[in-house]
């Protein structure tokens, strides 16, 4: 099968300041990818990249088209650490702000649109504040409108960054509920950043480490033994975030799993 | 006010002023919404640049300007985007630009005149009837636009990121709104004057967004303090012999005042 994203020595520099050093990477359909890293490594400038936002060198592929060439934006959905419309004080409602999901439909409102947002609002439980003015909402129930809005062309890639920092525990749970359904049930492809460490190890097939560069890419098992990771985060935290680990803390990979004897 | 009415230039400069009025107003709301509502008045001292040349080569100031404004709005741009200055610092230094540019040729040309402080101050007296021609045109241009392409306009104002990541042209949207928004500058400047663009541009829609509870509302009513603005300073400015570009901003604040006064009761209400 295709692969979703494609990423080939892509290098990025904010004036000359390097910022991401030849990554390269293949997501295929059906990965759910958490993507951690140290705060100023180059996570969101990673997916801005990957999403034409900032320019970066190399070679990206969306759903085998270079990125230049490619025009189905209606199978990417994505959610930004921080929203302009959350800033705005202008009156718009919470409707309007999923509608602008399909904006690259055309430039005015198709038939049968609302009912796609009618959809996605009954996805995120966010369908009683449809006439809502949006920015009286508060920031929990405003980041469930977003991801509405991430959801409302049906994407076949989901591209969230940083979605569960303002949620409460419930909304959280919620989320990440929803993320794995529709991970499962619809094998949409979800790559994901996230400091919710504690949370997003549970749900996850597979883990990327990006500190400038990319210092693993693998499944959760992969994870465990990584060296790599090991060296950045200490086996404690490696083995905590992977949540291969049971509650007693014994690690299901046995004595095969090398950081834990050393731990 | 009958008698008021009755004079030919009185209706030309009421008909051409509140259709530039109610098109900067509409420009403005997205202008305002973006954060970019000082391209006005940037693109405002640009305009002196046009008029020195016209003056100084006896050509019509509002066909010498387009161009000039025209080319400065895309400077706005291309600052912002390749060289990542912020939209307001870049907005400052075109505007310097502009202003010095047209003051040397002022100079040059023997120093100010009286024609070159009508621009400066606005005489709305003197719309021709061509110009009222070009005012209509920018206006269904504007409300057209506005019509047509309201969700790729409304998209990329709001969250032009996203906007882009949904397949929008934000970088057609953006060119298309800074070069008729420097249209609706050049065409104000006769109305308002240059010094005093940017209010037509800024404040009817501030004033709107205080009391309206839809963004479509915010259109109607800015359009509608715009051209109302332009009506009472007019008729004031003929009762009180005071400037009329100097009167309809005036008015405008006075909207201003009025819809925060309305807000605030609405909210205490």
């Amino acid at each position: 099968m295709r692969e979703v994203i494609s990423a080939r020595d892509v290098c990025f520099a904010y004036a000359r300041v390097p910022v991401l050093e030849h990554i390269s990477f293949t997501v295929e359909p059906g990965d759910y990818i958490g993507l951690i890293g140290p705060n100023g490594g180059g996570k969101t400038t990673l997916l801005k990249v990957l999403l034409g936002l900032e320019k970066g060198r190399g070679d990206i592929k969306l759903f085998g088209t270079p990125l230049a060439q490619f025009s189905g934006w209606d199978k990417i959905g994505y959610l930004a650490q921080k929203s302009p419309v959350a800033q705005s004080r202008f009156p718009i409602s919470a409707q309007e702000v999923v509608l602008m999901g399909l904006a690259g439909r055309g430039a005015r409102v198709g038939r049968g649109e609302l009912k796609d947002v009618y959809d996605a609002m009954q996805q995120t439980r966010t369908r009683q504040y449809a006439g809502r003015i949006f920015h009286d909402l508060s920031i929990g129930q405003q980041q469930r409108v977003l991801l509405a809005r991430a959801l409302v062309s049906k994407p076949q890639l989901l591209i969230l960054d940083e979605p569960s920092t303002a949620l409460d525990a419930q909304s959280r749970e919620m989320f990440f509920d929803l993320l794995g359904e529709l991970n499962s049930k619809h094998r949409t492809t979800i790559l994901l950043i996230t400091h919710d460490t504690g949370e997003v190890g549970k749900h996850i097939s597979k883990f990327m480490y990006v500190d400038k560069t990319l210092v693993f890419f693998g499944t959760k098992q992969e994870f465990c033994h990584s060296q790599e990771v090991a060296k950045k985060l200490g086996p404690f935290a490696q083995h905590t975030i992977d949540h291969l680990h049971n509650t007693h803390g014994h690690c299901p990979l046995g004595a095969d799993c090398r950081e834990c004897h050393h731990g | 006010m009958v008698e008021f009415l009755s004079y030919g230039f009185v209706q030309r400069g009421l008909l051409a002023g509140s259709l530039v009025a109610a098109a900067c107003a509409l420009l403005g709301v997205f202008l305002v919404l973006k954060r970019l509502s000082l391209i006005g008045d940037g693109m405002s001292h640009v305009c002196l640049t046009g008029v020195a040349v016209a003056l100084l080569t006896s050509t019509s100031p509002v066909y010498m300007s387009l161009p000039v404004v025209a080319l400065s709005s895309l400077g706005i741009m291309k600052l912002t985007q390749k060289f990542r200055i912020y939209g307001d610092a870049a907005i400052g230094i075109v505007s310097a630009a502009g202003l010095s540019v047209g003051l040397l040729i002022t100079a040059l040309a023997g120093g100010f005149n009286t024609d070159l402080l009508g621009y400066l101050f606005g005489s709305i007296l003197t719309v021709t009837a061509g110009e009222t021609m070009l005012c209509a045109g920018l206006l269904v241009l504007v409300a057209g636009g506005i019509f047509m392409g309201y969700r790729w306009l409304a998209a990329t104002c709001f969250d032009e990121a996203f906007a882009h990541t949904r397949g929008v042209p934000t970088q057609a949207v953006n060119t298309v709104l800074v070069l008729v928004t420097s249209v609706a500058v050049v065409l104000a400047f006769k109305v308002v004057g240059i010094f005093l663009i940017s209010a037509l541009i800024i404040i009817p829609p501030v004033s709107a967004l205080l009391i309206s509870r839809t963004f479509k509302q915010v259109l109607w009513l800015a359009a509608a303090f715009g051209v109302g603005s332009v009506w009472v300073g007019i008729y004031a400015s003929f009762v009180l012999n005071v400037p009329s570009g100097a009167a309809i901003i005036l008015v405008n604040l006075i909207f201003l005042f009025v819809c925060y006064a309305w807000s605030k009761g609405v909210h205490r209400g």
